[in-house]
């Protein structure tokens, strides 16, 4: 709690009291108030806090593939007597996650130890001092050994607030078989390849759609439109100068006119505008567009006879279509972060850093195709063999570039969700609502400084 | 304070509670009101405190008056919100209170199997929203979504319902018409079963016809509980959250989905968010004080 | 049950009848419409939901997604988690509700304007807004991540609608039989119990049941203030039949339509109290 004092400096006034202070102190009165209408009214379920020295509570959204609390036993054995790691599942949806992790961080930071969080976090969480400076615990010659995308996501004014675990990039999916009838032999290289061959394949093959991505109103819009953007040399934040938003340039508006540009060049239907990874997938899956923008985890889904209507054969994966300045590729994934509340430091980074092993991380991409952020794996031939998306996706992840790190990454986010949707649809040109996000963005920036 | 208004102080306290009557009164009436006090009480006084200050999510900074309010009125998205939000309560209170009261009137009366039709009429309104926020996306939805794939085929539309704003207004407004309509129902029926049936036999005598008695009769006894009814399911629909923000995915803006985005997601418009919690806070009770002085709904009177 | 008929036309013909259940039979198809698509949703395969809607329609029925959700030990807590968290605020709603909506229907006392503006004032304050000092609240009092938090927050919110449509009936009931009552010797309290209680049973097994559904259906403090699932209702647990990226519409189908069939049993066995009542039966007899 003293670090963050001294990190704020106090106001002229001399007035500004720290809110989770102030809660407490209203919290506190009331809770002796409220207890005399519910004492004795035994509880529901578990109590709250954990017992043990070492026992620590780690939250993380719920876990399909069933690896994690596997490791999680596999750690809480290794270490029998000195750590132990409970499990505590949290909502799938990333937004609520985010909102109840929130939530306890307000409000004193609550009992949970270690967070898997998305990768767009921690820099929130770090402005405001809640999650805890990992910079040395991580030396130089380890952290050289993760992609720089998820270390580059987690650092912020120069710190390191995470640890990496497993990581996401976009990539287009392609019909191979419908490309080859069209004489392609090959995925398009550039955005403008690809709308030429769109229109030709759905031309000579019937498909409904061409190309269909996420170009709804929420944060996987953001990641599509960056990656327009981005491809093409725009930047949201000067990388010089991180307080200074530089995203209304010509290379900007190339970008987000080449979005634009796909449902009035017949190229993606309408309704892309409220795609979100769900929808796209199932346009995909269903044989009723020839490219797809998603993540890699869909590439499981493609071999699978309960979910989709095409076969592996029939579907190949590139890095996304290249603009003036390139292939980018949005970044994704999660990542531990340490509350700086916990009172059990060291046994946090011990759980964090064990899951971030090879052994572990090897362990969950044979067993849920989670992608490592360790650079090794990249070439481990096991891996490669038993899980090929992670071969395809390999030259994706070397084109990643995070979303702006911003404390204020939330507030931009929903701006510029809203803008690239209307862009998107055609409600206003890009020029124009790059023009309003300028403005906008500059004056969150302004204000979260 | 002089002696003259502290006697009479002591007069009215001693008038309250020496009267039996009076003393079970408050009896009666303290938990309940303890119970939301203790709750609700300093929650809300923290966020009218928050509003009107300098806040963000880790910091009380200065008084600074009016500030976050004059700042939500030149808010776009605060705006939008609450257009929307007044079209959406208007609109969906007055087709769920014609709609309501014809069903209400349609089965007040015996016919076989209306246990059945009032089980069937309840269902909408059971469904968690969270849930039917969700599956109505889906039934919107231009792929498997079969409201979309009718309305295209009629011809009423041409355009994915789920990719414009004003149809997805349309659309929350008849997904909450189908949701609450029930409610009204249900409300306004057990209304009518308060009126006693030798009422309508007496003016059936007297010659009066089903129009008159309609109007002379039913409406008049029956306003108490149109008026909360009504009153009630505005105060919702004007708070309306998780339908537009799941249905449509964020893109339409209310009133409450501003103040989620500024007091939960948002690091820098908490306070703006906390202003416009307290907005909606104020016109919600304006809107319940003109229902009481205005239209003359009956809280406290005693006949 | 002749009584019911009270506003209804008694001599109406045939026709009028038949018309009557056309309308009738209309009325629930549109109303029932999107729950049986819902349902309809549960028992497909999913390639089969998600290639259009008339395949959806015709496609052969499946009972994975039932397997699925019964399957899955959280779900099953969570249907008695729900059940405990609603039915608990049913009773406390009710208890305190009525007893409150009594006093300000029927006794005289000052402040009977303020408390009714409060309890209606602070219930309509945004819930989203106040979340985080409840939380506060809840962890400094040990009732985090218990039934409690949400019980008493539900009740919170719940309690003024209890309240005033309780009144709304109270204010309606004959005052002579409660007179009458005292005449003969009862107290308030006694009047209160043998004669309001039972003639309003319309009204309170209506607001019951308002209450109940507002509770099972509640999901915004249930999602803030329980962590695991020991305690997590059905709101809950539905959306997590997903991963990040995806959504498994079948199974949240199903869910759905399990978590809807309590509802639907419960509105069964208590619609005749709510409507038929024994107000008129009371009123002749």
């Amino acid at each position: 709690m003293t670090e963050r004092q001294e990190r704020r400096p106090e106001t002229l006034s001399g007035r500004r009291i720290n809110r989770r202070d102030f809660l407490k102190i209203g919290g506190a009165g009331l809770a002796g108030a409220a207890l005399l209408g519910v004492a004795g009214c035994g509880g529901g379920g578990g109590g709250g806090s954990s017992g043990g020295s070492g026992d620590i509570v780690f939250a993380m959204g719920p876990d399909t593939s069933g690896s994690l609390q596997k490791l999680i036993d596999k750690f809480n054995k290794e270490n029998k007597g000195k750590y132990s790691v409970k499990y505590r599942k949290m909502p799938t949806d990333t937004g609520q996650f985010f909102d109840k992790i929130r939530t306890q961080f307000q409000s004193g930071g609550g009992d949970i130890d270690v967070i898997g969080g998305d990768v767009i976090w921690p820099a929130q969480f770090a402005a405001n001092g809640w999650i805890s400076d990992v910079s040395d615990k991580l030396s130089d010659s380890e952290r050289s050994k993760f992609l720089d995308g998820p270390i580059a996501s987690m650092t912020y004014q120069g710190k390191l607030y995470g640890i990496p675990w497993y990581t996401d990039a976009g990539m287009l999916y392609y019909r191979k078989d419908l490309l080859q009838k069209s004489g392609f032999n090959e995925a398009p290289k550039t955005w403008d390849e690809l709308k030429s061959m769109a229109k030709k394949v759905v031309q000579d093959s019937g498909t409904k759609a061409g190309f269909v991505w996420q170009g709804s109103q929420y944060e996987g819009g953001v990641v599509d439109g960056l990656e327009y953007i981005n491809s093409y040399g725009g930047k949201v934040l000067d990388p010089s100068d991180a307080s200074k938003v530089v995203i209304d340039s010509p290379d900007s508006v190339k970008g987000l006119a080449m979005a634009a540009s796909m449902i009035p060049d017949g190229v993606s239907p309408q309704a892309v505008t409220n795609y979100t990874e769900q929808e796209s997938q199932t346009a995909f899956l269903n044989g009723e567009a020839v490219f797809c923008r998603n993540w890699p985890y869909m590439y499981a889904l493609v071999g699978n006879p309960d979910e989709s209507k095409i076969k592996t054969d029939q579907v190949s994966v590139a890095p996304l279509p290249a603009g003036s300045a390139g292939s980018v590729s949005g970044l994704g994934g999660w990542n531990f972060y340490i509350n700086a509340a916990s009172q059990k430091q060291d046994a946090a980074i011990a759980f964090a850093k064990f899951m971030a092993d090879p052994e572990q991380q090897k362990y969950r991409a044979l067993n849920g195709s989670f992608l490592p952020t360790l650079k090794s794996l990249y070439d481990d031939k096991e891996i490669l063999d038993a899980v090929p998306v992670i071969a395809l996706a390999g030259e994706a992840l070397a084109n990643t570039v995070p979303r702006p790190v911003s404390p204020a990454y939330s507030d931009m986010s929903l701006k510029m969700a809203e803008q690239f949707n209307k862009a998107f649809k055609g409600d206003v040109s890009p020029e124009d609502a790059l023009k309003t996000l300028q403005t906008d963005l500059q004056q969150i920036a302004d204000q979260a400084s | 304070m002089t002696t003259v208004s502290r006697e009479k102080k002591r007069g009215w306290l001693k008038e309250e509670f020496g009267n039996p009557e009076r003393r079970t009164a408050y009896y009666m009436v303290l938990p309940a009101l303890l119970i939301i006090l203790l709750i609700a009480f300093y929650p809300v006084i923290n966020s009218m405190w928050l509003s009107v200050h300098q806040s963000t999510i880790t910091q009380t900074g200065p008084f600074n008056g009016f500030e976050n309010y004059a700042g939500i009125f030149t808010n776009t998205d605060f705006l939008g919100g609450l257009f929307n939000t007044v079209v959406f309560t208007v609109i969906s209170v007055a087709f769920e209170f014609v709609i309501g009261l014809g069903i209400a009137l349609a089965i007040n009366r015996a016919f076989r199997g209306r246990g059945l039709v009032r089980a069937a009429v309840l269902v909408p309104w059971a469904f968690p929203t969270v849930i039917s926020a969700a599956m109505w996306r889906l039934m919107f939805q231009d792929q498997v979504g079969v409201i979309n794939t009718v309305a295209n085929g009629v011809g009423i539309i041409s355009e994915p319902i789920l990719s414009d704003r004003t149809l997805l207004l349309i659309a929350s407004i008849l997904v909450d018409v189908w949701k609450t309509t029930p409610f009204m129902a249900l409300l306004l029926l057990a209304g009518l079963q308060t009126i006693p049936a030798d009422v309508y036999e007496a003016a059936r005598v007297d010659g009066a016809n089903v129009m008159q008695r309609f109007f002379q009769i039913t409406m008049p006894l029956l306003k108490p509980t149109i008026l909360v009814a009504v009153l009630f399911r505005t105060l919702d629909s004007y708070r309306v959250y998780d339908l537009f923000w799941v249905m449509s995915n964020r893109q339409l803006e209310s009133l409450s989905t501003f103040v989620y985005k500024g007091v939960r997601i948002s690091q820098l418009q908490f306070a703006q968010g906390n202003a416009a919690a307290v907005f909606i806070f104020i016109t919600a009770f304006l809107l319940a004080l003109f229902f009481i002085y205005g239209l003359g709904m009956q809280t406290s009177t005693e006949e | 049950m002749a009584s019911a008929t009270a506003t209804g036309g008694s001599r109406s013909g045939s026709a009028n009848m038949i018309l009557f259940y056309v309308f009738l039979l209309l009325f629930v198809l549109v109303s029932l419409f999107p729950l049986l698509w819902v349902f309809k949703m549960s028992i497909v395969t999913k390639s089969d939901l998600f290639q259009s809607p008339v395949t959806t329609l015709v496609a052969p029925p499946i009972s994975d997604n039932y397997g699925t959700i019964f399957s899955n030990p959280d779900f099953r807590r969570a249907l008695l988690n729900s059940s405990v968290i609603a039915g608990v605020t049913t009773i406390i709603c009710l208890f305190f509700g009525a007893i409150c909506a009594y006093a300000i229907a029927r006794l005289r006392f000052r402040f009977k304007s303020a408390v009714m503006t409060t309890i209606l004032a602070l219930s309509f304050f945004p819930a989203v807004a106040i979340i985080a000092p409840l939380f506060v609240l809840f962890s400094n009092t040990g009732l985090i991540n218990t039934y409690w938090s949400v019980i008493v927050t539900d009740t919170v919110f719940a309690l003024p609608l209890t309240i005033w449509i309780l009144v709304a009936f109270f204010k309606e009931l004959p005052k002579d039989l409660e007179e009458a009552a005292k005449v003969d010797g009862a107290t308030t309290i006694q009047a209160f119990r043998k004669v309001i209680v039972p003639l309003a049973a319309p009204g309170v097994f209506t607001t019951a049941i308002l209450t109940f559904i507002f509770a099972w259906n509640e999901f915004l403090f249930a999602n803030t203030f329980l962590f695991d699932a020991s305690t997590q209702p059905v709101t809950v647990a539905i959306p997590n039949f997903a991963t990040v990226y995806t959504v498994d519409y079948g199974a949240q189908a199903a869910a759905a339509v399990v978590v809807t069939i309590p509802l639907v049993i419960l509105v069964l066995l208590f619609q005749r109290r709510i409507v038929s009542g024994l107000t008129a039966g009371a009123v002749k007899g």
